[in-house]
This record gives structure tokens, sequence and C-alpha cells, in this order.
């Protein structure tokens, strides 16, 4: 099963699946050290050659670099044994991971079989107003209408996530252009 | 082994990514998926649709934790594996903190500004980190 471009995607499909099969799906994450991402057979030996020849020539600098920064990579899979499916999702971001895991959490949620977020931010009001402890619950409230803005956006907010990572992408290509306008 | 209380796994997590923290290879797994397994569900009524679809009342979810060694580390007992069983009142607290100790434990990947000069251009790389730092 090829990866999903972006984390959206992924989460979306694992929604899905989750929903179809609560029992048997299960999600892997997987914190590679050393860069995977070109992990093509071809690739790896190109880099290796590299590697030994810029050690034979310059020693030093190759060295202090390779172990100043180990690269890792995160795989996220969503996968059910029953039929097969296999959803995936990798990045190499740091940035990315805390988004990733409280994805992993809404997942969770239905795996747990609980209410999705819009009821529980239902119950959570009509608890607000009959306990009336306005500071707790509020809080909880609020934060559950967050999850709950993110939960729904699986279908609704999305796409514009979506076009917010490919503007992102976007920019990037502007950059690429600036640095060929400058040279 | 059993499972460890939410608490001791999160300390066993934090010391694995230590653990990893500085070396060159290896490999953190995470695993979720719903307890299944002991947990009281109805037979299927319906041969059309599966009973686990709608549980009458939330389960639990459980967590594991290898840092991905098999058969000679295994022996070697260098397989490190953790497991904890999170209950449906815990999920929002429980992720929270997971978030925090992974975002903390996986300090390997990328960080956020270096991403955006490396990637597509290595060569151009170099001209590129002097034009913006001039």
């Amino acid at each position: 099963m090829p990866y999903y471009e972006t984390s959206q995607e992924w989460l979306r499909q694992s929604a899905l699946l989750l929903e179809a099969r609560p029992s048997t799906t299960r999600i892997t994450t997987t914190y590679h050290l050393t860069d995977k991402t070109g992990s093509s057979k071809k690739r790896q030996k190109r880099r290796q050659q590299q590697l030994q020849t810029a050690t034979t020539t310059t020693t030093t600098t190759t060295t202090t670099a390779s172990s100043a920064a180990p690269r890792a990579s995160l795989t996220i899979k969503t996968y059910d044994p029953h039929s097969g499916t296999c959803l995936k999702y990798r990045t190499t971001k740091a940035a990315e991971v805390s988004r990733l895991i409280l994805s992993l959490g809404q997942l969770g949620r239905k795996m747990a079989a609980l209410p999705t977020d819009t009821d529980a931010v239902m119950v959570d009001a009509g608890v607000a107003e009959e306990v009336g402890t306005p500071g707790v619950e509020k809080t909880e409230g609020s934060g559950s209408a967050s999850g709950n803005a993110g939960a729904k956006g699986q279908t609704q907010t999305q796409p514009p996530a979506q076009t917010q990572g490919q503007g992102q992408t976007g920019g990037g290509g502007g950059k690429g252009k600036k640095k060929r306008g400058k040279k | 082994m059993g499972h460890l209380s939410n608490d001791e796994f999160f300390a066993k997590l934090v010391e694995l990514f230590d653990s990893a923290k500085g070396k060159d290879h290896g490999s953190i797994v995470l695993t979720q998926k719903r307890l299944s397994y002991d947990q009281p569900l109805p037979e299927a009524t319906d041969d059309t649709l599966p009973s686990d679809l709608h549980p009458p009342q939330p389960l639990p979810i459980l967590i594991r934790v290898t840092n991905g060694k098999g058969k000679e580390a295994r022996k070697a007992k260098k397989k490190i594996k953790l497991s904890t069983v999170v209950g449906p009142d815990a999920l929002p607290a429980f992720f929270e903190r997971y978030a925090e100790i992974c975002k903390q434990g996986m300090g390997s990947l990328k960080p956020r500004d270096r991403s955006k000069r490396k990637g597509k251009a290595k060569k151009k790389s170099k001209a590129a980190v002097t034009t913006t730092t001039a």
C-alpha cells in the first residue's frame, strides 16, 4: 500500500477504516533512527559510496556531520489484519510529531467506541449547565470543542487544511524560484 | 509481563527514548489497538452486522511499545516491551502526555527551519544559506 501524501488524508482514511473494523484495526507508529526516506537500495548504495569516498578524502568533516545529526523518520501505519488494509504516512519533520500523536488520540476515541467529539461536547455542555461549576467545566467544554472542530474537520475543515499544506509546498516552490532568481 | 500502569509506562517510555538518543540506528515501535481480549461483548444477534461496531459501553485501549529488537537480541534480553491499558475516561489526558513525551523523545527528526533549506536543493543550500544570512 502506498504512502499518503498528507497526514490529513491518512487520518481521514484511518478514521473510516476504524469505523468499519474497530476491533481488529491497529495503529503502529515507528520511529526509525537513520533516515530511510530514500530507502531504495540503489540510493542507499550510492549514499554509502559517497560516504566512503568522502571519508577517504575528508575524514573529519563527514564523521562529525554524520555523528552530530543522526537523522530519523516517523512512519505511522494503520493496519487491519481482517481485510488486509494498510494505510501509511511517513514524515521526517519534528514539527509534525505532536499533531500526529494527538490525531492518534482522536482515532483512539473511535477504538474505544467513545461517542464522537460532537456528542461529547453536547454532554459536557449539559453537565456544565447542571453542575454549575463554570470554571472547570467550561475549560473542558472548550477543549473538547476544539477537539470537535478537529474531528469534524475530517470532512469539513480539512480541505482548507490541505490547501494550507499545498500552500506551504507552493511556498517552497516559490523559494526555489527565488533562489534561481538570485543566482 | 503484565500491563504497566499509565504512569509507570510513561516513565519507562522516557527511559527508552533516552536510550535511543545519540544512537545512529535502531527504532522504537508504538502500537495501539482496542483491547478486545477478555472484554464483555454481546454475541452477534444479526449476521449482517458485526457486534463490535456499536458496543454497549466504551472499551479500553491497549498501548504497546517495543524497541524493535528480535531474535538474537531477544535471547540476550535486550528486547524491551512495554504495554499499558488506557481506560476510556483517561484517553485525552493520556494522549496529551504521550504526545509531549514523543515530541521530546524523537529529537532526531528534522527541526522546523532546517527542513525548509534542505530537501530540494542540496547543492544550492550553501548559496541559499549565505544569501539568507547575509
